[in-house]
């Protein structure tokens, strides 16, 4: 014992950080593989329509997994992301085409996907539903709204003439296209939240766990409720985006994969599902992959149930990994007797 | 004659972190082995190589004479071994005839058959358990019966206690005491790990001791006396016992903190009143249902006291009814919680993001400020200070650290908030003997810079040297206040179960 009463400032072991990084190398290392090999075998790959398209979807997809990644970092799931974002954009365009203004609208948007994540979030702080099956029905809950109650096609156009908006999904800045500034944007403010405010520190917390974190007197179900308000903005930013760059929104996308991708980016980046781990940078991997992956598979012309084929079991592999590296089980839950 | 489980040279490692390392140890058939150490001599890591849990980095395992390599525990039970759990590993839905018989069930299972038979076992071991009885709706003391049956019941050869004396009430240890004699009858070899060491001087044959993952000392019981154990265990003398602090004039009582009127909740709280001073230690002592941890807790908000039941708490002569702890812990109340792991510490952070969590969650808005590392690595050094907090790397995980050190990061946590009122539940359970002496140390500091400290302890020894006042709960209810000079094991004791 008396050895070790001499702290060294800079630590020498990161153990588990280590583990973490290797992680995330080993996803970004197969990223550049993926990128060369689609780039040498791939004819249109490389095309700047392409990567474009490729660009948009990432940010959309990495815009929902920010989302995602906040509230599993605070051990919960959102499954209703999708929903809210095809609906709360149809709200919004539904409310412009009939003669509000743009602005007005869009506000109405977000006030709907903030109302949503504070009903669902009281669902899962204070009535004490699991996350998972209280997300999944209000997601069809709010796609059912949106179906019947605020629009009555699946896509609706956003109204002409208005060239700010789609500036927003269209335009570039520098050279580099709008949706991967926003991205940026949003990636980097949120980054600075879970890392430099309290509130965020407070997240992990609760995602580490929910009943030393209530003793310690951080308000436990207010924050949950936070969470989901955070993941419904960015569902909410991300369905701007979609709706940006092809000018309408199309709720249909609520039945897709979407919601897996989005899951995939999340466990695969390292965020694991035990909470409390992880963080933006993970996320970004994740997406780069994942995006990668997609699109190569897309121009490839792989079929839509072969894709899924593939994204299930890279999301298997994820969780075998995320299984094998963050272990929860009795060995490590008991370290502390050896 | 051969040993019945032997190791030779046993080494087992975690991550490169020695657990133990070549390590000698023999179990003779018919015998009961204690195995002595502080926390994290590596003794529950022992015992688990041994039953299957773990499977050793290097070195030999011999069962019976002949090599064995057990991967799992069901391995360690086809071969006899069986081992009773510090924490419970119980089935809490199930049944407590249910819990023994699993495993072994007959392909087609009578729930009346195995009820029946449980208890006639369950009486011939002399233990009062319901066999029909829901295993998560009983006490803590029932449930590790409902274990020992099980381990007994499984046939074994060999059987192996992790603390099992920590949650018994005297007259159970009595019980458990006589099982394990007759067991020993039965030619049954037990390895008995614990932290009292009356008991391994009184029942066992044979005592080995770990220090820092190594054998110090092995010998028949006889060649030992509690001095030689401590000395063997902590590597020095303990010159001054830590438990006979008995001389020191009890603290004047400060300033009123809490009054507890009338407060009764559910079956536990029962129309009990006390009151909490500044800048003194108030202990409370009661055996398990006495309802003492219940009442703290509905006091500091831990618990939520539901509205059907009458009573008040007075903060500073202010009527408060905590929901949730986060308003107390802003007004000063803070609690230590006895369940370390499973509500002390974030596991996945540092020594210094936990208490710095402590912190910010302490504050009134908290949330609405910034962090930084540097911050929280200040604030942790001064802690770690003075608490004397020991890790080999500052930045490992609390989950990393001793039973000792962990209980430290979760008091630094507490303190960190600037508490008036400090309740500590079980401060040094399952805490080594070095880590005892400060911990008692530092609550004696605190209590000596006037806040008002309250202990709530099983053990009495630890009542009797930390308290100033003594209050004593039965049945749901404070009955009895004791000075500290007039203050007896027998006199508290004989308030506490009458």
């Amino acid at each position: 014992m008396a050895a070790s009463d001499t702290i060294p400032k800079q630590a020498p072991r990161r153990s588990l950080r280590h583990i973490a990084l290797t992680q995330e190398l080993i996803v970004v290392a197969v990223s550049v593989v993926l990128f060369v090999f689609f780039a040498v075998a791939l004819d249109g790959f490389l095309s700047s329509g392409n990567i474009l398209n490729f660009i948009r979807n990432v940010a959309i997809l990495g815009m929902l997994s920010l989302g995602m990644a906040v509230v599993v970092i605070g051990r919960g799931v959102d499954l209703s992301l999708i929903a809210v974002m095809a609906v709360s954009m149809t709200l919004a365009i539904v409310l412009a085409n009939k003669g509000y203004s743009f602005p007005m609208a869009l506000a109405a948007g977000l006030l709907f996907v903030v109302a949503v994540a504070v009903v669902m979030g009281f669902l899962i702080a204070y009535v004490e539903i699991p996350a998972i099956f209280a997300t999944l029905a209000v997601s069809a809950i709010v796609y059912g709204m949106g179906r019947g109650v605020i629009a009555t096609l699946d896509v609706n156009n956003v109204p002409d003439g208005l060239d700010w908006f789609i500036y927003l999904g269209r335009g570039s800045l520098l050279g580099i296209p709008m949706p991967i500034w926003i991205f940026a944007v949003t990636a980097l403010l949120l980054s600075l939240f879970l890392r430099k405010t309290g509130l965020g520190r407070f997240i992990y917390a609760i995602g580490d766990n929910i009943s030393t974190a209530r003793i310690t007197g951080i308000p436990v179900r207010p924050m949950i409720i936070l969470q989901y308000v955070i993941a419904a903005v960015m569902a909410f930013l991300a369905g701007c985006v979609t709706a940006a760059s092809i000018a309408s929104m199309n709720m249909r996308m609520v039945n897709s994969t979407l919601i897996y991708d989005v899951l995939l980016v999340v466990i695969l980046g390292g965020i694991g599902l035990t909470g409390g781990r992880g963080g933006v940078r993970n996320v970004l991997v994740g997406t780069v992959l994942i995006g990668l992956l997609l699109n190569g598979m897309t121009i490839l012309d792989i079929s839509f149930i072969v894709q899924n084929l593939v994204k299930s079991t890279v999301l298997l592999c994820a969780l075998i990994v995320d299984a094998i590296l963050n272990p929860r089980d009795e060995q490590t839950s008991q370290q502390g007797d050896i | 004659m051969t040993p019945i489980v032997e190791l030779k040279g046993a080494t087992k490692d975690f991550r490169g972190i020695a657990a133990f390392s070549n390590v000698d140890f023999r179990l003779e058939p018919g015998e009961i082995h204690a195995l002595l150490g502080e926390n994290g001599a590596g003794k529950s890591t022992l015992t688990k190589v041994i039953a299957g849990v773990h499977t050793l980095s290097s070195g030999k395992l011999f069962v019976d004479g002949e090599e064995a390599r057990l991967a799992t525990p069901a391995e360690g039970l086809a071969h006899g071994i069986a081992m009773v759990y510090q924490e419970n590993s119980l089935v809490p839905s199930m049944s407590v005839a249910q819990n023994i018989y699993l495993g072994n069930e007959k392909f087609l299972n009578r729930l009346r058959g195995i009820y029946i038979s449980a208890q006639q076992f369950l009486q011939s071991l002399n233990f009062h358990v319901d066999p029909s009885a829901i295993v998560g709706s009983l006490g803590a003391a029932q449930k590790q019966m409902v274990e020992i049956a099980r381990a007994v019941h499984h046939k074994a050869k060999v059987i192996i206690f992790d603390e099992p004396t920590a949650t018994l009430t005297p007259e159970e240890k009595g019980y458990f005491f006589k099982l394990i004699r007759k067991l020993k009858e039965d030619g049954v070899s037990i390895i008995f790990i614990s932290h009292a060491l009356e008991e391994a001087l009184m029942i066992a044959d044979r005592i080995t001791i770990l220090r820092d993952g190594q054998v110090v000392a092995s010998d028949v019981t006889a060649g030992f006396d509690r001095q030689k154990i401590i000395h063997h265990m902590v590597g020095r003398t303990l010159t001054d016992d830590i438990y006979s602090d008995r001389q020191r004039p009890p603290r004047k009582r400060g300033r009123k903190i809490v009054s507890v009127e009338n407060l009764s909740m559910g079956k536990m709280v029962r129309n009990t009143s006390f009151s909490l001073y500044a800048g003194q230690i108030t202990g409370i002592f009661g055996l398990v249902g006495s309802g003492r941890t219940e009442t703290l807790k509905v006091v500091c908000g831990v618990l939520k006291r539901d509205f059907f039941h009458g009573g008040e708490v007075k903060i500073d002569g202010e009527p408060k009814r905590y929901l949730v702890p986060a308003p107390a812990v802003r007004d000063g109340v803070v609690y230590v919680t006895e369940e370390r792991k499973a509500e002390g510490f974030f596991e996945t952070m540092s020594i210094a993001e936990n208490i710095y969590m402590g912190k910010i969650g302490g504050e009134a808005f908290g949330g609405f400020r910034t962090v930084s590392m540097r911050e929280a690595r200040q604030s942790a050094e001064i802690w770690r200070k003075r608490l004397n907090i020991r890790a080999i790397d500052p930045d490992a995980k609390v989950i990393e650290l001793s039973g000792g050190n962990q209980q430290k990061v979760v008091i630094a946590k507490a303190l960190v908030q600037t508490p008036r009122l400090v309740i500590f539940d079980e401060p040094t359970r399952g805490v080594d003997v070095g880590a005892i002496a400060e911990i008692h140390a530092f609550i004696n500091q605190l209590a000596d810079e006037g806040i008002a400290v309250c202990v709530i302890s099983s053990y009495l020894p630890e009542i009797l040297a930390l308290s100033d006042r003594i209050l004593i709960a039965r049945q749901g209810k404070v009955v009895e206040e004791m000075d500290r000079r007039v203050a007896t094991e027998e006199a508290i004791m004989y308030a506490a179960v009458h």
